[in-house]
Parts: structure tokens; C-alpha cells; sequence
């Protein structure tokens, strides 16, 4: 096994071998089925079998509790407890470290998202409650594979600026914040360039598309391309201790 | 290619921002060695060996591992080391054997390697009873065995320990030790510690590192032989004097001697550099002398006990030992990080110079010889100390002003010992 899945194994075995990962599952399915189900009168009241609100519900949760929690420690804590110096001293490269963290993360993610599937399986497959378009489904969850792999590496790549985890857990959060309500801002702003900015960069703009069974290349690279500068980044922030 | 030179730092320099951690640090170890890495806190003893780890990169000068040049191929150099950092950061929330399989797995170890080595890691380092435990449930004592294990799992010729012992209560000292010299029986070694005593037991040789700069290499002999002076110790009964000398049946001495009295014979004796009352009971005096390596004392000091008619409860002679040479070598950074003036200057050929350097610097700070805490207590007792002086006698010219007094000249000291033994 490589370097990098061995680490990555490590990193989704330290999320299961304490509570944290259980707890926050938990709670985050129950909050979703909540929100689902009840918030401005849910599912029920838009008479209509569509999971478009799943996909806006779930990236929120996502990005204000879950993955904060997942990431904030993840370079930070392992730099604070000394634990990165003797990973790092291991026949292993800076970039297998970084990878291999952000892969054992964002599996659990994944695995989160995956068990929202429950919802519409259950209730389309199992109880029948009415004939399901199963493109925008797949799509939406196409869309949040995408945006939980910028979101967990955004993430890796705050914590890998700092030695305090509660700094990386709002750092993560703040920037996530942001960038999911920026498409909000968008008609508050009369300049059309910054308008233009605010669109670019939103997710929730980027999720609707994927939630409506849109998938797009530009929406697919935008979500890649986060991941990957943050990754280099975080691989950078990792290299600086070297010349520091 | 296979070499004698396993570790081989050539120049070494590293800088934090302004501060200069490293100052062209030199020194080879060489196959199957266990060399002891001494220093104070922030000396550069931690700093050298992540460079040599790869994990930080050294500003100038070059280092390399079994021949490889730590630079030029991080990972060729890993593989050949096993590294155990300061306090044994490990992950708490896996177990011992999960740890040690993760560990293997990193070093693409196969199963079947790995649980062949396991079974002479658990033998060597006592971790048969919790390998099953969670690692953050275990005594300091078990991390560092842990530690230890995750550096032997691949069986690597070189061994970079750095303060493998720090926080540890004196039986989990103890024991780490006895591993090391179980496990430096086979391997090359380079232990960096504070403890000098675990030095001395499992090292033949060592390196001393003062400010960034090696001050002292070679063996432990050497380095002890450095100070050019060996160490009397003797003790004097307090309360009562020899019955059956001359002196004592002609009754020309009849009253039990003075500390004041048997500090002045004794520093009167030829040969006797310097004279320094110990702390004792009140039965007892108690003298550490100094001498000139390659004379003898005992037998001048035995003559005067007898013509005095002193009661001599012990004599005794001792090299001088390595901690008294590390202090004296590496005082200076104590000094400094209390702001007091520097025993010598730090010209760049002290730098440049390495252990030649080292034992100029230790030759003029080996005079004042005095231990730590007396030391400390110069400039407490400045006040005492022209006290003293006056009930001595008026004898000490000193004027009180330690703090521009550490220039180490042996009056001082005298001073100091006097000051102290009135204290008493």
C-alpha cells in the first residue's frame, strides 16, 4: 500500500476511533431530515417529488459544522502535538502527506454524503410515495462530490496555516460562510463586475445548477480547481516549516 | 557504497529569522558507535538532528546519512534511519500494535517482515503487555518504549534519539537506557540528552554543542581530561581531633578545628588550586580541593591531617567529572538567558575552531569551577559575601561587585566559599 493510502487509512480510522465522527453523522442526518422535512413547511408542503432543497440543505450543513470539524484538526493538531515530525520524518513526501490526509477526509465526507441517499431511496423505492426523476438526483450528487472535495481541501489548507484548531475551525468556517452566501450579495452590489465576482465564486449558485439535473464542465472545474490550488498550497504551507 | 561514516555534518548553519541556531556544526559518527549529543535547552542539539532527519533544511553546510546527502535524497536518508523526537509525539488514539503496523506499512514493510521484527522490538523494548492498549492510556515511560519500537520496526543501522528520556521518573530512566545500550550494541547511535549520567553510561563517546557551535569532541576520557584538573574531596571530623597524634598528647592541640581553620591549611598545601567548603552535616567539614591533573594530593593532605591532629573521615581523588566540564563549557548560554555578562567573548575563531575552540573556552572557564547552584547564588550572596569577608578577617579584597566578577578568577571563588561557609 502506498504511503499516501496508508495515511489516508489512518486519517479515516482516527475519525471512527473517536466519537467525534459518529456524533457529528448522527446529528448532521437528523438535522437534515428536520430541515428536510419541516423547515418552511419541507418537503411536504411543495407537493412535488423533488430533492432540489436536499442539495441546498446538506452543502450548508456541510461546510458550517461538518467540515470544519473534520479538518480543523487534520495539520494543525498533528503540528501542535509533534506528531507531524515524526510522520514526516518516515520515508514519506510532503505531498503524499498532504493527499493522504485530504483522502482520509474527505472519504468520511463522502460517506456522509452517501448515507443521505437513505432519503431518496427509502422514500421512492421502498414506500412508494410517487415516481421519482432520478437524473437531478444523480446529478446533485455528482455536484456534491465535487464541492466536498473544495470544501475538505480548503479546509486542509487552513489548518495547515495554523497550530490551533478552534483558529482552523473558524477560519474554515467563516470562508465557507462566505463563500456560500456570496451569490446573496449579488443583487445588493450595483457594480457589475463585482456582481460578476460574487456569481463566480458562490456555491449555492453552482449547487442549484447540479440539484436541476445540470451538469457543467465550468462548474465541475471551478469545484476541481479549488481543490487542487488548495492541495498545492497546503503541500507549500507544509514545505515552509523547512526554511522557516 | 559502504562506509565507516554514517552520520557526517559538515558546516552546518541554520537560521531562524536573525537567530542563528546552528553555527557551522561539524562532526562525523562512525559505524557502530553510540555518540552522546549534549547541550543546554536551545544549544542546537534538536535543530541538528531534524536536519539530519530531513525534516527541516539547514541554511549552509551539508550533512549526510550513510552516505547519502540528506538534500539530495530525504527519502534514501529516512529509510536509513530510525528517529524518536523529543517527548515521543505519537498518535494516542491508536493502539501500541496498530501503531508499530502503521509505522511498517509506511516503510513498505510486508506483513511477514513486519511481525518477525515485532517479536525482537517487543523483546527489546518491554512492550508485551500493552500492545493492545491505546497508546494515549500509557505511562510516559511506555511512549518512549513506543517510540523506541516505531525506530527499530525497520531495522535501521542508524538511530537519532533525541532526549529519549526527558520526563521520565529515574526507574523509566533507567530502563530506557538499558535499551539503548541493548539496542547500540548493533547500531550506529547519536542520543541527544541533558543527563549526563545516562551519557556516561551508555556512550563512549560524545559531542557537546553550546550556542549552535560544537565545543568539545571525542571521547568521554578526552572530555573529561579537558579541565586539566582533578578533584579532591575530604572530610573532617568537626567535633573531634585524633587522640592518639603527638599533637594531641602534647596538648598543643586540644580544640577541634575551625571550617575557616582547615580551608586555610588546606589551600595552604602546594599544589592546591582551589578550595571550596561542601555542604555537610554538623559533625563534618567537608572540601572539594582542585588540583593539576598529573599531580597527587592525598599524600600532603594526609601528612597535614596528622600533624594537626585532625580526625580525617574521608579522602578521596576523582577526575573531574563530565558534568563539571559541560558546565563549564556550556555556562555561557545559562548566563546569557539570565542576562548576566558572558564568561568569554564570542569571537568567530572560537566558532570556526569547534572542539579546538572548545577547550580554550573550557581552559579559562574550568577555573571557577564552582557547581550550578553556586553559581546562581553569586549574585544572591554578593551582600554576604563582603559580610564574610569582614568577619574572615578582613583577608578578601573582593569588592562585593559579582556581578562584573565572573570573570572566574580563583580568589572569587575563594570569596564565594568563604561567604558560604560562614553562612553555615
Amino acid at each position: 500500500m502506498s504511503a499516501t493510502l496508508t495515511i489516508a487509512k489512518r486519517e479515516l480510522r482516527a475519525n471512527f476511533d473517536s466519537p467525534v465522527a459518529y456524533v457529528v453523522i448522527c446529528l448532521s442526518l437528523i438535522a437534515l431530515g428536520f430541515t428536510f422535512f419541516y423547515y418552511e413547511g419541507g418537503f411536504w408542503q411543495a407537493n412535488r417529488a423533488s430533492f432540489e432543497m436536499l442539495f441546498v440543505y446538506l452543502p450548508r450543513g456541510l461546510s458550517w459544522v461538518v467540515i470544519p470539524v473534520l479538518t480543523m484538526r487534520l495539520i494543525a493538531e498533528e503540528r501542535r502535538a509533534g506528531t507531524l515530525e515524526m510522520l514526516i520524518t518516515l520515508p514519506v513526501k510532503d505531498h503524499q502527506v498532504v493527499l493522504g490526509k485530504f483522502l482520509g477526509t474527505w472519504a468520511v465526507v463522502l460517506g456522509l454524503i452517501a448515507s443521505t441517499l437513505l432519503f431518496p431511496v427509502l422514500m421512492f423505492k421502498f414506500w412508494h410515495l410517487g415516481t421519482l426523476d432520478w437524473g437531478p438526483i444523480f446529478a446533485g450528487y455528482i455536484g456534491l462530490v465535487f464541492y466536498s472535495a473544495a470544501a475538505v481541501s480548503l479546509g486542509l489548507l487552513v489548518s495547515s496555516l495554523t497550530e490551533s484548531q478552534i483558529i482552523a475551525f473558524f477560519v474554515t468556517w467563516l470562508l465557507l460562510l462566505a463563500l456560500h452566501i456570496s451569490g446573496m450579495f449579488m443583487n445588493r452590489v450595483d457594480d457589475p463586475s463585482l456582481q460578476q465576482i460574487l456569481a463566480f465564486i458562490s456555491f449555492d449558485a453552482r449547487l442549484v445548477s447540479f440539484s436541476r439535473g445540470l451538469v457543467t464542465t465550468r462548474d465541475l472545474l471551478y469545484f476541481a480547481s479549488i481543490a487542487a490550488m488548495s492541495l498545492m498550497a497546503s503541500f507549500r504551507a507544509l514545505e515552509r516549516r523547512k526554511w522557516s | 557504497m559502504a562506509t565507516d561514516v554514517m552520520i557526517e555534518a559538515k558546516g552546518l548553519s541554520k537560521l531562524y529569522g536573525p537567530f542563528r541556531a546552528l553555527d557551522k556544526v561539524s562532526f562525523q559518527v562512525k559505524r557502530g558507535e553510540v555518540v552522546g549529543f549534549l547541550g543546554p535547552n536551545g544549544a542546537g542539539k534538536s535543530t541538528t538532528m531534524r536536519i539530519l532527519t530531513c525534516f527541516i533544511s539547514a541554511t549552509g553546510g551539508t550533512a549526510k546519512v550513510h552516505g547519502v546527502d540528506v538534500f539530495d535524497d530525504p527519502l534514501e536518508v529516512r529509510r536509513k534511519i530510525g528517529y524518536l523526537p523529543q517527548r515521543a509525539p505519537l498518535y494516542g488514539e491508536m493502539t501500541v500494535w496498530d501503531y508499530l503496523q502503521f509505522t511498517s506499512d509506511m516503510r513498505g514493510l510486508d506483513p511477514s517482515t513486519f511481525k518477525s521484527r515485532m517479536k525482537r522490538i517487543v523483546e527489546v523494548c518491554g512492550l508485551a503487555k500493552v500492545l493492545g492498549k491505546d497508546i494515549r492510556q500509557l505511562s510516559h515511560g511506555y511512549r518512549q518504549r513506543v517510540g523506541l519500537g516505531q525506530a527499530l520496526v525497520h531495522d535501521p543501522p542508524i538511530l537519532i534519539l533525541d532526549e529519549p528520556t526527558s520526563d521520565l521518573d529515574p526507574n523509566e530512566k533507567a530502563e530506557v537506557i538499558r535499551y539503548i545500550q541493548e539496542i547500540g550494541k548493533d547500531r550506529t547511535v547519536l542520543l541527544s540528552t541533558h543527563n549526563l549520567a545516562e551519557v556516561e553510561a551508555a556512550c563512549a563517546r560524545a559531542i557537546i554543542v553550546s550556542k549552535g557551535r560544537v565545543v568539545a569532541d571525542g571521547p568521554l576520557s578526552d572530555i573529561r581530561a579537558k579541565s586539566g584538573t582533578v578533584r579532591y574531596l575530604v572530610t573532617i571530623h568537626e567535633q573531634k581531633l585524633y587522640e592518639g597524634s603527638e599533637a594531641y598528647r602534647a596538648g598543643s592541640t586540644r580544640r577541634p578545628p575551625s571550617s575557616d581553620e582547615v580551608s586555610e591549611a588546606l589551600g595552604a598545601l602546594p599544589g592546591v588550586q582551589r578550595v571550596r567548603e561542601l555542604p555537610t552535616d554538623d559533625k563534618a567539614h567537608a572540601f572539594e580541593l582542585s588540583g593539576a591533573l598529573g599531580g597527587d594530593l592525598r599524600e600532603a593532605i594526609f601528612q597535614l591531617v596528622v600533624q594537626k591532629g585532625w580526625l580525617l573521615l574521608e579522602m578521596r581523588r576523582e577526575s573531574q567529572t563530565l558534568e563539571d566540564v559541560f558546565k563549564a563549557l556550556t555556562r555561557g548560554d545559562e548566563r546569557a538567558d539570565r542576562g548576566r555578562p558572558l564568561l568569554a567573548e564570542d569571537d568567530d575563531a572560537a566558532a570556526v575552531g569547534g572542539a579546538a575552540a572548545g577547550a580554550a573556552a573550557l581552559a579559562s572557564a574550568a577555573d571557577e569551577d564552582e557547581d550550578e547552584d553556586e553559581d546562581e547564588d553569586e549574585d544572591e550572596a554578593d551582600e554576604g559575601d563582603d559580610d564574610a569577608a569582614e568577619e574572615n578577617g578582613g583577608d578578601d579584597e573582593s569588592d562585593g561587585d559579582d556581578e562584573n566578577d565572573d570573570d572566574g578568577d580563583d580568589d572569587d571563588a575563594d570569596d564565594d566559599a568563604k561567604g558560604k561557609k560562614d553562612g553555615r
